[in-house]
């Protein structure tokens, strides 16, 4: 079941990547005033932090882009 | 009559071409005295954010007595970051705060009954210099900190390394990070302030449960960003991390089936490795919209699986003004050694009755109003923006939080002269 479920992952996250990455059109530096916007830089933003912080505390999975995974103890 | 009209129109136009020639003139001569004081010169940017948290949670889960029992805490975390570009190719970033916890369950390390609940504190810095290699880029970055609170002392040491592209359409990152940390109380106890010992429950500290007091975490992260369109860009965050030591916390309780009086205190393997993997995707929907989606999948040595979905929608109401609703949904599967309390076999080599590792599903809902006038304070300072995001978070296991954070970022730019080593764009060429 857990093989099944990791190919499935493997296949939507390829077929997500494939078509994301074919479907990618030459930007010029003058076509950025969108994709320069503040709320659309990747990653997460300044005032994300501490959310991101009190997530990697109350949650199991920390990690993937959104600050760090390790690090502070994070107990209470 | 004609006449004396005739040589009125030659006489102004003879005054006008004396006054074109005077102006003419006195432009170039302008122009001249300009160009003698003309200096190159680079701007120094320095960006301020001072961030304020505000978390409050209620539950009844707690880890240090077993599973049960109040979860109450309230964090507040002001904290400063300061990054100094001192030209287009070098950076240093210098940040600084602290948690003040007031935690409820703390309490019952000791069992102390206090009115007021036991007040701990994080105490938190870093710095990072970064610089871009001659002719490319590509840049560089080194950081390292402390983290210190009582019962905790952390040392991150951390390298990157980041590409991108000439148009600036792609972008690679690839980065290490490593913590040394040590678990031993004492830190900054207003007895010891020097470490003494692992912190055990009151009543388990006729026994030295654990023989090792340090953790070390090395992290491997990469990150790739790909513009789609002029109105699209994706990124993808694999990521691995491997800890070792001493990955359990020496005052979380566990009790066992059979018997009131059998506890022990939280027993994890001495590895961990995790592997979360997030894609994000951000899309300009028409003039004003942007649509910001978020997934991770994560899965660990502990068995932990969990899959994390964020939607964020920030909308320009006015050119200086949004507002960002924001959704999550979280869910994960329990780690293999988590029973709740008194549930746990005597049988068992490692057993927690930490919630954060029971399986459970989460929502969160919030609000970010964002104004950014980017307006000048004074000749050298800039208010760039004050945004300010209230979230409510919920576990299903029962746990509920407020979170509360206020950012503003301010900038203070500085020109200087150029001296020998710098070009015009303001670039060091003498490293």
């Amino acid at each position: 079941m857990l093989i099944i479920d990791k190919r499935r992952l493997c296949a939507l996250t390829g077929l997500i990547l494939g078509c994301c990455l074919h479907s990618c059109t030459p930007v010029k530096p003058y076509q950025r005033a969108w994709l320069n916007d503040a709320a659309m830089r990747p990653g997460s933003s300044g005032i994300d932090k501490f959310d991101t912080n009190v997530h990697s505390i109350r949650e199991g999975a920390s990690g993937g882009g959104n600050g760090k995974t390790s690090g502070g103890c994070g107990c209470n | 009559m004609e006449k004396p009209a005739e040589a009125a129109a030659v006489t102004d136009q003879k005054m006008k071409n004396r006054y074109l020639t005077l102006a003419l003139l006195t432009s170039i001569l302008h122009a001249r005295g300009q160009d003698s004081t003309y200096r190159h010169q680079r701007i120094a940017r320095t960006d301020i954010e001072v961030l304020f948290g505000y978390y409050t949670q209620d539950g009844n889960h707690s880890a240090i007595t077993g599973g049960t029992g109040t979860e109450k805490l309230r964090v507040y975390s002001p904290e400063f970051t300061i990054t100094h570009y001192r030209d287009s190719a070098h950076t240093l970033t210098l940040n600084g705060g602290v948690d003040i916890i007031s935690s409820a369950s703390m309490d019952n390390i000791d069992f102390i009954m206090s009115s007021a609940s036991r007040l701990s504190a994080r105490t938190h810095g870093s710095a990072a210099y970064s610089w871009k290699l001659r002719r490319s880029n590509t840049r560089i970055a080194v950081q390292s900190g402390l983290s210190v609170e009582s019962a905790y002392l952390s040392l991150p040491l951390g390298a990157s390394i980041e590409h991108s592209n000439p148009s600036g359409s792609q972008e690679w990152k690839a980065s290490l990070e490593c913590f040394f940390d040590d678990l031993r109380y004492g830190w900054i106890s207003k007895e010891y302030f020097r470490p003494i010992g692992l912190i055990y429950p009151a009543e388990l500290r006729d026994t030295n449960w654990f023989p090792n007091y340090r953790r070390n975490s090395y992290n491997f992260s990469f990150s790739f960003y790909q513009a789609i369109n002029p109105r699209m860009q994706i990124a993808f965050f694999p990521e691995f991390v491997y800890q070792k030591g001493l990955l359990s916390t020496s005052y979380h309780r566990v009790y066992f089936t059979g018997s009131r009086f059998t506890d022990r205190v939280e027993k994890l393997p001495a590895e961990r490795w995790k592997l979360p993997l997030a894609v994000q995707l951000n899309t300009f929907a028409g003039s004003r919209t942007i649509i910001r989606w978020y997934y991770r999948f994560y899965h660990d040595e502990l068995g932990i699986t969990a899959h994390t979905l964020q939607l964020e929608v920030p909308v320009k109401i006015h050119p200086e003004f949004s507002l960002a609703p924001l959704v999550r949904f979280y869910t994960q599967t329990a780690a293999r050694y988590f029973a709740p309390y008194h549930e746990h076999e005597l049988k068992e080599t490692f057993y927690t009755s930490d919630y954060d590792l029971s399986r459970f599903d989460s929502y969160k809902a919030g609000l970010t109003l964002r104004y950014a006038p980017q307006r000048p304070m004074s000749p050298r300072y800039t208010f760039n923006a004050l945004s300010l995001r209230y979230a409510w978070y919920k576990r299903s296991d029962g746990l509920a939080a407020h979170i509360l954070t206020l950012l503003l970022e301010l900038e203070h730019s500085r020109s200087h002269p150029l001296h020998e080593g710098f070009d015009r764009k303001g670039i060091n060429h003498s490293d």
